[in-house]
This record gives C-alpha cells, sequence and structure tokens, in this order.
C-alpha cells in the first residue's frame, strides 16, 4: 500500500505539469463537446481525436484520450436534458427524468446534480481503482496463457449475452468481429490469411479506421436521416439542487457509485447497463415510484453517477488485465498500441510513471469536467443550437483526417467507409456493435494465448480445462451464455408454468 | 424487419462459408500445433451453424419479432425519398473525396466535399457554407500540418 501510495504521488506529480493539465483540459473540453453532440459518441470521438496526439508523448497522449472519454460521459447527459436526445448512449436513461425536469423549468438542477453527482462518482471510483489496481495486476501477473484465453472468452461472452437483443445475433457479431481481426499475416507463424494478395491487408485491417467506420460514418448516416431536432430554451441558472433535491438525490449518488465501480470491474458489461440497473434500483427503493418519468432528480442522479463510476471503474480491466470493457475502452487500447505500449499486468512493471501519471490524471480530470460542466452549462447549451449539417460536415471530415493520417494510407479510407455503410446498416437492423468491436480487439490475444496454449499442451485442448482457474472461468462462460439463452428462449421454455 | 434480417443472415452464410473454404486452404496443425487455418475455420464453422440457424428461425417464424428497430436509426427500414438522398450524397461525396485526396491534397478536396456536402444537407446560406468550408479546408490543415504535425496529403497544385 505505501508502494502505491508512492507511485501515485509521482503520478499525481507527472500529471500535474503544465503540459499534462493542459492536456487533460483539452480532452476534458473534447470529451465534454463529443458528449454534447448527438450523432457522435464517445468511440467515435475518441478514434477521431487520436492523429491529435501523434506529436505527444505517450503519457500526454493516454492522458488526454482517457479524459476525453470520460468527458464524453459528462457531457451525453446535457443532450439528454434539454433536447430528450441521448448525447451518448449511457445517457439514454436521462433523457426520461432529465427532460421531464427541463420542462417544468429545472434543467439547471439537473445538470447540476447530474454535474455533482458525476464527479463525487467519478472520484471514488478513481479511489477504488487506485485501492485495487496493484493487486490485481499481480494476480494477473500470475497468469499464463490459457488463463488469459479463458478470461478474454469470459469477456466476449458477457458482452455478447448483454449487447442487443438477439444472442445469436450478437454471437455472430463477436465471431465476425474475431474474423476480421485475422485479416494479415498469422502470428505465430507469420503466414498471410485472407489478404487476397493485396500488400495493404498484410498489417490487418486497422482498428481505427473500422471504428471510426462501424460508430463516426455509421452515425452521420443514421442521423442523416432526422436531422432535425429542437433545443428547449430554458433557465440554466439554478444549477445548484434545493435542500430537499440534494436529500432525495445523496443516496442515489451513493448507490450508483458502488454499482457504476462493481460494474465497470466486469469486462463486456459496458456502459448503459450500469445506469439502467441504477434507475431501475431508485425506482425500486423510492417512495414515490409513480413520479420516476415524470421529473425526479433521483432518476438523474443514480444513473448519471453510476454512468461516471464504471466510465473509471472499467479503466480496471484495461490496466491491470489489458481487457477493454466497451468499445471506447478498446478504443483507448488501440491508443496505447499505437504508443508501443500493452495495457495489462506488465505495464504497471515496465511503466509505472505512464500508468500511475494516468490515474492521477483522473482525479484532476473529474475536477475539471466539474468546473467545465457547472459554470459553462450555458456554452454547451448554445453549442447544440449548431444546425447538424455543420456538425456532420466537421465530424465526417475529422474522421477523414484521423483514419488517413494514422498510416497516410487512401486504403483506410476506403475500409472506413466500406465499415460505415455496414455499421449503418446494422444499426437499422438493431444488430449490436459493440461484440463486434470488442471481437476485433480481442481477437489477435485470443488465437495468440489460445495457439501459444496449446503448443504448451502439445496439442490437447484438455489444458484450458485441467487448469482450476481456466477452468472455473470457462465455467463461469458457459453459465453466461446458458442464463443469456434462457433469456431469449420462447417463453415457455422460461416459464413453463405460465398460462 | 424481418426480411432485412433474413438478407443479413443470407450474407453471413455466404461470407462465412467463404471463410471456411479460404481457412481449408490454410494449413491446419503443424509440429508446433494449431496451424494459421485452425482457428478461423473454427469461427467460421461456428458463423455457418449460427447464421443457419437464425435462418431457420426466421423462416419458421414468420412472425418473431426479431430486433427492434433502432430509434436514432429511423423509424422504417428504407428511409423516405430526401433522408435518402442525403445519405446517398454523402456516401458519393465521401467516395468522390477519397479519390481526390492524392492527386488534389487535403485543402482543395475538402475545400469541394464541404461546399458540395452542405448543399446536399440541405444547407442555402451561402455565406455560411464558404466561411465553414474555409475553415475546415484551410484553417483545420493549418491546424493540423503545422502545429499537431499531423501529416496530410499536398497534391498537384502545392495545396
Amino acid at each position: 500500500m505505501v508502494d502505491t501510495f508512492h507511485y501515485l504521488m509521482a503520478g499525481f506529480a507527472a500529471a500535474a505539469t503544465p503540459t499534462n493539465l493542459t492536456f487533460a483540459f483539452i480532452g476534458c473540453f473534447l470529451g465534454t463537446l463529443i458528449g454534447v453532440l448527438p450523432g457522435i459518441g464517445p468511440a467515435a470521438g475518441t478514434a477521431i481525436l487520436i492523429p491529435l496526439t501523434f506529436q505527444l508523448d505517450a503519457t500526454g497522449a493516454i492522458i488526454m484520450l482517457a479524459a476525453i472519454y470520460y468527458g464524453a460521459m459528462y457531457g451525453g447527459t446535457i443532450t439528454s436534458v434539454l433536447i430528450n436526445v441521448p448525447g451518448e448512449a449511457a445517457s439514454v436513461i436521462t433523457c426520461l427524468d432529465g427532460h421531464a425536469m427541463a420542462k417544468k423549468g429545472r434543467a439547471g438542477a439537473a445538470l447540476g446534480i447530474a454535474a455533482i453527482g458525476s464527479f463525487i462518482g467519478g472520484v471514488i471510483a478513481t479511489v477504488l481503482l487506485v485501492v485495487v489496481a496493484t493487486p490485481l495486476s499481480r494476480l494477473a501477473l500470475s497468469f499464463g496463457p490459457p488463463e488469459f484465453f479463458a478470461l478474454m472468452i469470459v469477456g466476449l461472452v458477457l458482452v455478447t449475452s448483454l449487447a442487443g437483443n438477439s444472442l445469436i445475433a450478437g454471437i455472430l457479431m463477436t465471431v465476425t468481429g474475431l474474423l476480421i481481426s485475422l485479416i494479415g499475416l498469422d502470428p505465430v507463424r507469420g503466414a498471410p490469411r485472407f489478404t487476397f494478395g493485396l500488400p495493404e491487408l498484410f498489417d490487418g485491417l486497422g482498428f481505427i479506421p473500422v471504428v471510426m467506420g462501424l460508430f463516426g460514418v455509421g452515425e452521420i448516416l443514421a442521423t442523416a436521416e432526422k436531422p432535425y431536432r429542437e433545443v428547449i430554451k430554458t433557465n440554466l441558472r439554478g444549477l445548484i439542487p434545493s435542500r430537499d433535491e440534494w436529500h432525495r438525490s445523496m443516496g442515489a449518488i451513493w448507490r450508483g457509485t458502488g454499482l457504476g465501480f462493481f460494474l465497470g470491474l466486469i469486462p463486456g458489461v459496458g456502459a448503459i447497463i450500469p445506469t439502467f440497473m441504477s434507475y431501475i434500483l431508485e425506482k425500486r427503493l423510492s417512495k414515490h415510484p409513480e413520479t420516476f418519468g415524470t421529473g425526479a432528480i433521483e432518476g438523474v442522479a443514480g444513473p448519471e453517477t453510476a454512468n461516471n463510476s464504471y466510465a473509471n471503474g472499467s479503466m480496471v480491466p484495461l490496466l491491470t488485465l489489458g481487457i477493454p470493457s466497451s468499445p471506447t475502452i478498446a478504443v483507448l487500447m488501440g491508443a496505447f498500441i499505437i504508443n508501443g505500449l500493452t495495457p495489462g499486468p506488465l505495464l504497471f512493471q515496465e511503466r509505472p510513471d505512464l500508468v500511475w501519471a494516468v490515474i492521477a490524471s483522473f482525479f484532476i480530470g473529474n475536477v475539471l469536467l466539474l468546473i467545465l460542466n457547472l459554470p459553462l452549462v450555458g456554452l454547451w447549451a448554445k453549442i447544440l443550437e449548431i444546425p447538424y449539417q455543420y456538425i456532420c460536415a466537421g465530424t465526417l471530415l475529422f474522421c477523414i483526417i484521423g483514419a488517413y493520417s494514422i498510416n497516410q494510407s487512401i486504403f483506410d479510407l476506403w475500409v472506413m467507409l466500406g465499415c460505415g455503410i455496414i455499421g449503418y446498416l446494422l444499426r437499422k437492423l438493431n444488430f449490436p456493435l459493440a461484440p463486434l468491436v470488442l471481437g476485433l480487439i480481442l481477437g489477435p490475444q485470443i488465437e495468440k494465448s489460445m495457439r501459444t496454449s496449446l503448443e504448451m499442451s502439445a496439442g490437447d485442448f484438455s489444458i484450458f480445462v485441467t487448469r482450476p482457474l481456466s477452468a472455473s472461468l470457462l465455467a463461469l462462460a458457459v453459465v453466461i451464455l446458458a442464463f443469456a439463452a434462457m433469456q431469449y428462449a420462447p417463453k415457455e421454455i422460461r416459464d413453463p408454468n405460465a398460462d | 424487419m424481418r426480411r432485412g434480417w433474413l438478407v443479413a443472415a443470407g450474407t453471413f452464410l455466404v461470407l462465412f462459408a467463404g471463410t471456411i473454404y479460404l481457412s481449408s486452404k490454410l494449413p491446419l496443425l503443424d509440429a508446433l500445433g494449431p496451424g494459421p487455418g485452425f482457428f478461423p475455420l473454427i469461427l467460421a464453422l461456428l458463423g455457418v451453424v449460427l447464421s443457419l440457424v437464425l435462418l431457420v428461425q426466421l423462416v419458421r417464424q414468420p412472425d418473431a419479432t426479431v430486433g427492434a428497430p433502432d430509434p436514432d436509426a429511423g423509424d422504417d427500414l428504407v428511409p423516405d425519398r430526401s433522408a435518402m438522398f442525403r445519405i446517398a450524397g454523402i456516401i458519393v461525396l465521401l467516395l468522390a473525396a477519397f479519390t481526390a485526396l492524392d492527386p488534389l491534397g487535403y485543402r482543395l478536396t475538402a475545400l469541394v466535399f464541404i461546399t458540395l456536402l452542405l448543399l446536399v444537407l440541405g444547407v442555402r446560406n451561402y455565406i455560411a457554407i464558404a466561411l465553414v468550408a474555409l475553415a475546415l479546408s484551410f484553417g483545420v490543415f493549418h491546424s493540423f500540418y503545422y502545429w499537431l504535425k499531423v501529416p496530410l496529403p499536398i497534391g498537384a497544385f502545392g495545396l
């Protein structure tokens, strides 16, 4: 623990340098902007802004990109409250009571409690991240390839079973993502796979162009169908909630913090589930559940806190295990890789300076976001009035710059456009995109751990079930899949006694 | 929606079947264990099975509601005429921009792309179009190329 404190203090010293403070501020500002603008989610937003970090050192780059991520989580609330459209998916539930509060002239209080709750949730989750990071990374160091393989399977199974409303569609998306990740040279033998003789494919399909296509171009195409929206003109002065509103919100904030952090630890949960669970929990615990949906402040405070607590908690599996828990975290993982870093337990040993500076920057970032969100809420509301067409033009242009500049490759632009059209069609059909992205980023690691494991056992598959931890994790994956399958099974199978 | 899912399931089936064919041409096993074709073959087989299950489900339960429409993506699977025009316009302009990017360079391409894009999206304030197009072409180029040192293409006219 003393070591952890020492590292954290060194991290604060690094994160608080004027340069890194500036990067954190820019990241928070851009993240809030991405959250505020509907039609551009945090995954695409973070990916688009990666080129901004090309000239930065790895610490500054990761600090800025992480700030963009949790900044977007803050910003999404503003759009949900003022125009009843979630700025990012995790703010969907805030539309219900946040927008209802805005219609009653309490938009300021809704945004105020969301910012304060997000701050409390974000800071406490970061404290918990500090506490669990070192022990977890040490534990992860004892993992061999079979355990890592099993752990990544659990993550993928969780994403698959929790995303969308069809288990088969979820698994199909995962398999597709995994297969796309295999394009290029085989990581063990170096043999080309599915490259069709194209040298551009030898390094595989670029993760960033694919994500920008699926989430950036795909979202733009989808929002081009309904480009008009109405912003509520409301009083934003009363940002500090009333005494009664405070009283009703505090319990929701504490519960949202715990729930968000805990769910953030589980790879694959995604940002939407903590907010929905928090909303349901608050409604169940409320003495007046009938007020939910009509402007109950607990319905804003709980989910918004859970949302940010989750954002910081989800850094735990990324930093300690190298497993991303959502598409945006997968983009962050991509940014680590672009900077020559592999997130995971070894990073704590090889680059403790970077890891702890990034963690310390989370504390600083949460303070910056509180400052950006409370006094500047009027500015964000004004940004919402920018016509959609200009936002669309800017976003597409930044997608082009982002996809092109990584390899200075026109081919990457074609990949982005192809993925954009596919992403648009998949959105229309309601196929979940998160499993595809996680399959894409985890595919090479899963294959490598599987093949290394099988080389260790001379081709004997029982290695995955004879090692206790690997066997337990795979059993857990089977149980999760079975539960998910039951959920999607016909009613007569789920409940034979019904009717 | 059901027809869309049928097409999607059929497409997945063809893609996974193609992957099985391509994977089978790669070494599946060698002296060290699984070869380059092993993992893709397993995945593609799984994909074929799931696509078939989905197809059977869709055919046997024609009334089954699979996948509610995404509220952000419009209520109908096929967008109305004006939306279709905007979407097709964006795609065509992106295709043209990618083709022109290397020969014409970022600034000229972005200038024309943004101007046409805003027109396609229905903006008719020509002063605003000109200002936004200039800012996003020359302004963005200056910021990225000179300040952020992000390499952007310079074309035949030195722009």
